[in-house]
């Protein structure tokens, strides 16, 4: 049998502070800081703050390894996001995580948040199938838009990406003009499923093979919206169905051509999601659709690993566990990290 | 002073700015899909920058190595609240001597810099854009 290998996994990247206990694959416990931490240890939620990671870091580590049902002497090595991320943010992770690792005497494990969310794919789940090297992994959120090749666990490649907006800001951005709430993409995607989407069209933008721009597009729904409420005033409220049904059609369309470009460029047929964005109804049905019609294999994993969370930070600990591959008590955090 | 430039002519449009500034802290002013992203990734570029300039509205700043420096890109848009500002430090950035290029400055006007370059970006009817450069004393 294997021996238990235990790591707590902290993420404190931008908003949210989270941490996750694994244990050989499975995960056990998977907090983020939320509501309902605050309200059972009588505080304020406050909207975005780096300072709050402070406040909450304690906390969420804490529930982390209640609900693990282990103490924190039974870890095996701390895994915390050394980057990509807000400085003030990755720096109260990474404190903690140094004090700890040297507190408990055990290895510290550094983790690049962007190699994470392709990773996330690893960890155990029922009904889950694990991606096969070689893959394609199409990262999208609200910060992020990424096409990677993935040959190993720790040998990946950007080989597309955006050069302005992310497609998740694509979302929220066009929610923003149609009156919608910030952030709108959920809404969006709503409303879509109930429109046409071949009510309207948009032009899509053409940068490189691989490479995303959404910025133009964001303008070109700008555009369409001043000059349709020009000559009706409550075109937007007639027709929100069909436009987000058309705005939806049309990013995820842009997405779906790019994987075609990167399955065909590299022969790999084999293709997994990750980020916030791949709750979207649009883009999971394109890829089913491909499975049926182009012989893709896709990978999306369960919602709760797409976000911005610590069982990913865990899952490539436990992953540099098995190897070896430590940290130095030195290490900094980097606001900007490639893989 | 203003200055109307087409997308053709950003190179321009970023020399303008950066001639008609003084010091290294930029507001910029103006609705989404103006192009202030599009005019500081040229602006970036000018200084020395050259991988990918992508939007900051989730990350709220991206840092760029230029030459011999640092550069800061904001974008404010997504806040409600100028606490949340402090809350992510951006004290530190702004008085850190490097540059620092703020998108949607209007939400956090308490709390910016005294010397500061505001560079206002409208998009006319034809699709130009036109600046206007107020430079700090």
């Amino acid at each position: 049998m294997n021996e238990p290998i235990y790591i707590l996994g902290i993420e404190s990247s931008c908003d949210d502070t989270a941490a996750a206990v694994i244990l050989n694959g499975r995960i056990l416990s998977n907090v983020v800081a939320s509501q309902k931490i605050h309200e059972e240890y009588g505080g304020v939620v406050p909207e975005l703050a780096s300072r709050a990671h402070q406040q909450n870091i304690v906390p969420v580590v804490d529930q982390a390894l209640t609900k693990a049902g282990i103490s924190k002497r039974q870890l095996s090595a701390v895994a915390f996001t050394r980057g990509p991320g807000l400085m003030g943010a990755l720096l109260v992770g990474s404190s903690f995580a140094k004090s700890l690792a040297m507190g408990l005497d055990i290895p510290l494990i550094e983790v690049n948040h962007m190699q994470a969310h392709i990773l996330a794919h690893f960890i155990e789940e029922k009904n889950q199938s694990k991606p096969n090297f070689p893959f394609i992994a199409l990262t999208i959120s609200g910060g992020h838009t990424q096409i990677v090749k993935v040959s190993d666990y720790f040998k990946m490649e950007i080989i597309g990406q955006t050069i302005d907006d992310a497609v998740g800001e694509a979302f929220d951005k066009s929610a923003k003009i149609l009156g919608l709430p910030y952030p709108g993409g959920p809404l969006i995607d709503q409303y879509a499923q109930k429109g046409n989407p071949k009510a309207y069209s948009f032009t899509k933008p053409k940068v490189g093979d691989l490479d995303f721009s959404f910025s133009g597009l964001k303008t070109a729904i700008l555009y369409f919206v001043q000059n349709n409420t020009k000559t009706n005033p409550n075109f937007i409220k007639e027709n929100m169905e069909d436009i987000c049904a058309s705005i939806q059609f049309t990013i995820v369309d842009y997405l779906m051509d790019k994987l075609k470009n990167a399955v065909q460029e590299t022969g790999i047929k084999e293709v997994a999601i990750g980020g916030g964005v791949s709750a979207n109804s649009g883009i999971r049905n394109a890829l089913k659709n491909a499975e049926k019609n182009l012989g893709w294999k896709t990978h999306i994993p369960k919602f709760e690993y797409c976000t911005d969370n610590a069982a990913m930070i865990a899952i490539v600990g436990e992953l540099k566990y098995r190897q070896k591959d430590f940290s130095e008590m030195n290490v900094s955090s980097k606001a900007r990290m490639t893989f | 002073m203003t200055y109307t430039y087409d997308l053709s002519h950003l190179p321009e449009a970023a020399k303008a700015v950066l001639t008609g500034i003084s010091g290294k802290t930029l507001l910029f002013y103006g609705d989404m899909g103006a192009g202030k992203t599009t005019l500081i990734k040229e602006i970036a570029k000018q200084l020395g920058y050259n991988d990918i300039v992508s939007s900051p509205t989730f990350s709220l700043v991206n840092e760029y190595d230029v030459q011999n420096d640092k550069l800061y890109h904001f974008d404010f848009y997504r806040i409600n609240d100028e606490k949340e500002a402090l809350d992510i430090g951006v004290e530190e950035y702004f008085y850190s001597d490097h540059w620092n290029l703020i998108e949607w400055p209007e939400k956090i006007s308490n709390i910016l810099p005294n010397r500061k370059n505001e560079i206002i970006v409208t998009q006319n009817i034809d699709g130009t854009r036109t600046l206007k450069i107020n430079a700090c004393e």
